[in-house]
């Protein structure tokens, strides 16, 4: 990834390198087919797809218009049963949380279980500058971080990477035996990584959803290492966005498969767990401690938007990437945020201004496939037009989309002009033919991606009034 | 407080309604099926009218628990009596080469393992996790099977504590017939009916046994969690 300042320009750059790099694009093709397959046969076997997912959407639509009072809920029982809830309006105080419990404990190692909202606030940069050795326990974060990478997509982190790649990996950084057998690669972290469960002070966790009614958190997970994250430190830290709450405890039963369908084409994942608390008197085992850090950044901003607050629902499932063509075309780490795809062109500018991250409600090609394939039916590709019009009606198209909209408004009200700039556009397609593709062309920048057919013999206008 | 200023935060801004087009563009779609009724009734309805169907007698529950665990392989035996619940539980001993045990004070799992001569780990009271770790199995009993998704619903009561059923290599779960039920929702409920307000911490749908395919999509058993699930249940 380059590390350009300006994230419109660091989008372009690396945009054109990953959709040049044809071999890794058919590679993650491939894979995505592999997806789709399993995916479409588990669906095909509900009763109802189409209406699972509306009453899922709704589900979702109850908790975020009444989130004051389900949170509130939520964090009282949890309270209630021995929890500590802190509250957290951005990165920095969710980080100075955390870090405050850590302390606390005089903790010298970290296990984490996948949890991209601790990404988004950059929390193993700040633990391991304070010093603790922190691990990612999801196989596909644990290979990630040995790279010093980003997660490449938010369910599948590590999905670009091919086995030979995580085999030269694998023997630089933990010294393994010479392998690239999935099966062999993944015994080689189960070992490595089962130590670390053990000697672990705390256990960092993300939530899928927080129960209101019940006060519990619900994780997701195909490897047991949530479940043994949450399991045998003494200290457990759940972080979670506020988003993630629903109203009843039933309401999982019809979330969690529309999660894991939508999500990987499984019809449940492995384990799904709900934690509501630490150890309680009568348990054998189990944190000592739970602490669930809540997140607002920026999501109350979304939040205030009646049209877009719609996104809030998005239970993470990442089918929206898996469908989206330019996903495909410029892979994970190109959008430089943390939610990558759809959901995250379409949340990003919200978490973290418009105005550095309104090309990204560009990088879509307005199929719909997004919205088309969500679980819970937000209405994805909509909302990245509203916010190409939000930007436009702020005045942050730059003065070259200035002046382009008004020759557009100008030719546009009068017939004559449009008419004449019809003939005009004709001859002068016909006249330059001879410098197209060529630097020379005035349109080079624009045709160098785009192929540009020859005008029809006949306009519409000449066909209708023909017709007559 | 910042418990206050979120949620006044969130207050704020929900004083404006959803934009009505929005929350329409959810609603139609020309190929569901009649809509429920909105909220929890609906949505424990959906569950079963909705999601895929496994019928209604005990019979096609385990045929569809067969199913689906074929699928997930998780070994799923059918046994008639307590007895040969045991007779499978001491060929599994033989045929793993168990030497160490972890189990719990639970009727039916102590009933099932008392003839093994094992080194054996009790999990319902304090124990040390590093011993637990060097069980070559965990066996416990559950709250449910779930039919629709092939699934033991247990909980710390049921499964002697968080990792009796997740850090040995080998889970088994024993249960009764008299366990099945269809879905997710009906699991919660018997949960619920037996603790009422005062939830264990810890309850999780078991789903097969621990996979991953974050190597090239390559799916490979016992990532983290167990390599093998059997789940044994007497249908007396
Ligand atoms: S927006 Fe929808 S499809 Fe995309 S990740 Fe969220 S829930 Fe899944």
């Amino acid at each position: 990834m380059s590390q350009s300042t300006n994230p419109t320009t660091q989008f372009q750059t690396d945009a054109n390198r990953v959709t040049a790099d044809v071999d890794r694009r058919s590679f993650l093709r491939s894979s995505l087919r592999g997806y789709q397959k399993t995916r479409t046969a588990t669906q095909e076997r509900f009763l109802s797809y189409e209406s699972a997912r509306i009453a899922a959407g709704d589900a979702k639509w109850e908790a975020i218009e009444n989130l004051d009072v389900y949170l509130a809920q939520f964090a009282d029982k949890l309270e209630s049963r021995g929890a500590t809830v802190h509250w957290c309006s951005d990165s920095e105080e969710a980080r100075s949380a955390i870090l405050e419990i850590i302390k606390k404990h005089d903790a010298k190692s970290v296990i984490k279980s996948k949890c991209m909202t601790t990404e988004e606030i950059h929390l193993n940069e700040l633990l391991e500058k304070e010093g603790f050795e922190v691990v990612e326990s999801d196989l596909g974060e644990f290979i990630v971080q040995l790279r010093d990478e980003a997660p490449y997509h938010f369910v599948f982190p590590a999905m670009h990477l091919k086995k030979e790649e995580i085999n030269t990996l694998f023997q630089e950084k933990l010294k393994s035996i010479n392998t690239d057998d999935p099966e062999e690669l993944t015994m080689v972290a189960r070992e490595v990584l089962r130590q670390k469960y053990l000697s672990a002070d705390i256990g960092i966790s993300g939530a899928n959803f927080g129960v209101a009614e019940t006060g519990m958190i619900s994780i997701t997970e195909n490897e047991g290492n949530a479940r043994l994250t949450t399991a045998l430190p003494k200290v457990h830290i759940a972080l979670m966005g506020i988003e993630k709450i629903i109203p009843r405890l039933e309401d999982l039963a019809l979330m969690l498969p529309m999660l894991a369908t939508a999500g990987t084409g499984q019809h449940l994942t492995c384990y799904n767990s709900q934690l509501g608390g630490p150890r309680q008197d009568d348990e054998s085992d189990g944190p000592l401690e739970m602490h669930v850090v809540l997140l607002d950044n920026h999501r109350t901003r979304l939040l205030a938007d009646p049209e877009q607050r719609d996104a809030l629902r998005c239970i993470r499932c990442g089918a929206c990437l898996n469908v989206c063509p330019i996903f495909k075309n410029v892979g994970g780490h190109t959008y430089g945020t943390t939610y990558q795809g759809p959901i995250g062109s379409v949340i990003t500018p919200h978490l973290r201004g418009l105005k550095d991250w309104k090309h990204l409600s560009h990088s879509s090609s307005l199929c719909g496939a997004c919205s088309e394939t969500c679980p819970v039916k937000i209405d994805l590709h909509h909302h990245l037009l509203r916010n190409r019009r939000d930007a436009a009606g702020k005045g942050q198209g730059g003065l070259a989309e200035k002046v382009l909209m008004l020759g557009f408004t100008i030719v546009m009200r009068r017939p004559w002009l449009y008419r004449l700039t019809g003939r005009l556009g004709k001859i002068g397609h016909v006249l330059t033919k001879p410098i197209h593709g060529t630097r020379i062309d005035p349109f080079y920048a624009w045709k160098k991606t785009r192929d540009l057919d020859d005008p029809a013999k006949q306009s519409f206008k000449q066909y209708w009034k023909s017709r007559k | 407080m910042s418990r206050d200023a979120i949620l006044g935060r969130v207050r704020e801004a929900l004083s404006v309604e959803t934009d009505t087009h929005v929350r329409e563009v959810v609603k139609k779609s020309p190929h569901s099926l009649p809509v429920l009724a909105n909220g929890p009734d609906g949505r424990t309805q959906a569950v079963k009218e909705f999601l895929p169907s496994v019928g209604e007698s005990l019979e096609e529950h385990i045929a569809a628990f067969k199913v689906l665990s074929d699928k997930l392989q998780t070994e799923f035996i059918v046994v008639p009596s307590i007895d040969s619940a045991r007779q499978a539980i001491e060929q599994l001993r033989q045929k793993h080469e168990w030497e160490r045990v972890a189990v719990h004070n639970h009727d039916l799992v102590q009933t099932c393992v008392n003839q093994l001569s094992v080194e054996f780990l009790d999990t319902s009271v304090n124990y040390d996790a590093h011993a637990l770790e060097k069980c070559d199995v965990g066996i416990s009993g559950c709250d449910a099977l779930i039919a629709q998704t092939a699934s033991a619903l247990v909980t710390n009561h049921s499964a002697g504590g968080r990792a009796l059923s997740v850090l040995p290599p080998h889970h088994v779960v024993v249960a009764d017939a008299s366990q099945m039920v269809t879905t997710m929702a009906d699991g919660f409920a018997l949960i619920r009916e037996k603790h009422g307000d005062n939830w264990p911490s810890f309850i999780s749908f078991i789903t097969g046994p621990s996979r991953t395919a974050d190597i090239e999509r390559v799916l490979v058993l016992g990532a983290h969690g167990p390599k093998k699930l059997t789940i044994i249940m007497i249908s007396a």
